[in-house]
């Protein structure tokens, strides 16, 4: 079976530090498998991309890594710590931006920020220092008296990465952070994600369905149907293929063609 | 539990709460309002029934018999009539409550020793006004009886019989048997419950519909965090709010605490932690400002005023309303509300109430933490 040999091919692949470790995970989800046997590694320092069909499970995984579901078989470990029985842990080293904006529409910029910055209970000379790097880091310092609510897509979605950002976590969770963002505040906010990666070897773990996104990770997980597919780095998966795009579309109907034929079998 | 996580909830709470027209308009202009309505205008006193008279006797004595009525506080004449028939059309209209006819001869009766029959007519259809009016009108007959039987006594020179019994009747308590003495205090009971839990129940619902609570999950922030930092500013409204109320009814009615204000603010805390608990657990189980607010009404709003022996007597209602009534937690407080107000009641006679209101707090935050918990909080 190629899902079978792929699960060993992931662990395999495995260069540098491990800092985020799925393992044999499935998740129950209403009545539905969401996420069925998925193991992985995800390096310290690398933008580890999840791409796939819509309903694929990639929410599911990524709110699982954020604590927010509990496994209901298998586990997960960021930094060695398990996210159910050490999840208060978890959470302040991990910061999370769910898919739907949400932040406080009636709180403007600044008390957004400061709403974080009060949760993860940070002293006073650090407040102000971090505050002031990350208006400037996402260049929302001319709206910081601005509601949240009145800001465009694209100072929602930075002001998000802002505050989820100001307790210097570790780890970065994003769902499909830029969608429906235009496409210069797409580049911004992929720039800063570089940056972040350069600069402080942040984790960064992000769902996307723009696949010249996929193009910017140093790996991807190619989910379909709540199981992982393949994961590889961008060069490698879209070898013999025109783009990224025609690669994973390939892989997809692939499954698809497995799938149906496995069903039609039995 | 930490104190720094609770602040900050309840200061981003209080930032919601100052940019929230609504929920502010709804924080103090309602024990205003509420006061001013409930003093005013609701009263359960029967003074000034208006009364209708119809002398077909003309007398000396059934003159004296009606202006000893009008002397009387109680009643309003409001018009001698001619006959029966205007009676009736005063009465169709609402005029008046009550009607007097006195028949021709009337005089004569009492004088040659016969039952002298007096008709009185009264309007029904506001079944609890015309009974104390009926009460009353017995009571004014009764005692123009005894002085026409004394009279009747002298005349016959045996002054000295006395009627063998007579009921001494002191009221304690409320000694002018004034409503307005309670009710303006009991009105304290639904002001907490509107503030407390109409407002709160917008509050756990709103994180939901807005996703918001989503961020919360990924937080570090446990459900007893969350659920004391969103009921602080509340809380401390709520308590303004009982001090607008106890300054007003002071100020506007005269109506003034018997016992300590200690017992008082100690009830009304206790109360409203009840109140804040019961609209967060609405609003967390909802999900929903619409639902949660219509709830909200229906579980505390209503059975405070309709079930708490506040202005509906317990002891009138049918069994099984009876025991419901055990379950609504304005049923203690009022009766707290009462001891401090009215009877002068210290902690000795009251602390049931107290413990009561205690173990209600405590049984609906635990299950709002389990609600919260299931959260995934």
């Amino acid at each position: 079976m190629i899902l079978h040999s792929n699960k060993i091919k992931n662990f395999e692949k495995t260069n540098g530090d491990t800092f985020i470790e799925v393992v044999d995970l499935s998740i129950q989800y209403g009545g539905v498998w969401a996420a069925k046997d998925i193991c992985l590694r995800i390096h310290k320092g690398e933008i580890f991309g999840i791409v796939g069909s819509d309903g694929a499970g990639k929410s599911t995984l990524l709110r699982a890594m954020a604590t927010l579901i509990p496994p209901t078989t298998g586990h997960i470990t960021i930094e060695k710590f398990d996210t159910s029985a050490d999840r208060k842990f978890v959470k302040s080293i991990l910061g999370y931006m769910p898919q739907r904006f949400a932040l406080y529409p009636d709180l403007t910029v600044l008390e957004n920020m400061e709403f974080f910055m009060d949760v993860f209970h940070m002293e006073k000379q650090k407040r102000g220092i971090m505050r002031n790097k990350f208006l400037a880091f996402t260049k929302l310092e001319p709206f910081s008296d601005r509601r949240a609510g009145d800001l465009s897509g694209g100072m929602k979605q930075k002001l998000g990465l802002a505050c989820v950002l100001l307790h210097e976590p570790k780890v970065l969770i994003l769902d499909e952070p830029t969608n429906g963002v235009d496409p210069l505040s797409r580049m911004e906010f992929w720039q800063m994600l570089t940056r972040m990666r350069n600069e402080d070897c942040m984790t960064i773990v992000v769902a996307t369905s723009y696949l010249d996104e996929g193009e910017k990770c140093d790996r991807l997980a190619l989910m379909h149907n709540s199981e992982l597919i393949e994961v590889a780095a961008p060069v490698i998966l879209r070898k013999g293929f025109a783009d990224l795009e025609e690669a994973i579309i390939d892989r997809l109907t692939k499954t698809d063609r497995e799938l149906a034929y496995d069903t039609f079998r039995r | 539990m930490k104190t720094k996580t609770i602040s900050a909830v309840a200061r981003k709470e209080y930032y919601h709460l100052i940019r929230d027209f609504r929920s502010l308009y709804l924080a103090f202009a309602i024990p205003v309002i509420l006061i001013l309505l409930f003093g005013y205008a609701l009263s359960l006193d029967v003074d000034n029934i208006r009364v209708a008279v119809v002398d077909y006797d003309r007398t000396d004595l059934s003159r004296d018999f009606l202006n000893s009525l009008s002397s009387s506080p109680y009643f309003l004449i409001t018009g001698h009539l001619r006959d029966l028939e205007s009676v009736s059309t005063e009465l169709d209209y609402g005029r008046i409550t009550l009607a007097i006819v006195i028949p021709p001869g009337w005089t004569g009766m009492i004088r040659s020793d016969k039952i002298a029959p007096l008709q009185i007519i009264l309007d029904g259809s506001d079944p609890n006004f015309s009974n104390i009016a009926r009460t009353y009108i017995t009571a004014f007959v009764d005692r123009y009886n005894n002085r026409l039987f004394e009279d009747y006594l002298n005349r016959h020179t045996l002054g000295k019989i006395k009627p063998p019994l007579e009921g001494r009747i002191r009221v304690w308590f409320n000694e002018d048997l004034e409503s307005r003495n309670f009710i303006i205090p009991g009105i304290i009971a639904i002001i907490i419950m509107i503030v407390g839990a109409i407002l709160t129940s917008l509050v756990i619902a709103r994180e939901f519909e807005n996703g918001t609570m989503e961020t919360i999950r990924s937080l570090p922030i446990t459900a007893s965090e969350l659920l004391l930092g969103k009921s602080i500013p509340y809380f401390f409204i709520g308590l303004t709010d009982v001090l607008i109320a106890v300054l007003m009814s002071q100020i506007l009615f005269g109506v003034v605490m018997k016992s300590s204000f200690l017992f008082m603010i100690l009830a009304s805390s206790l109360y409203l932690m009840v109140a804040l608990a019961l609209g967060l657990l609405i609003s967390s189980v909802t999900k929903s400002q619409l639902i949660a607010n219509q709830g909200a009404i229906l579980l505390t709003y209503l059975p405070s005023l309709l079930l708490s022996d506040f202005i509906f007597p317990v002891t009138n209602m049918p069994k099984i309303l009876q025991i419901l009534t055990y379950l609504v937690p304005a049923t203690y407080y009022v009766d707290i509300l009462r001891g401090v107000y009215l009877k002068n009641l210290g902690f000795s006679e009251m602390w049931p109430n107290y413990a009561v209101l205690a173990v209600m707090v405590l049984m609906l935050m635990s299950l709002n933490i389990v609600t919260l918990r299931k959260e995934g909080l």
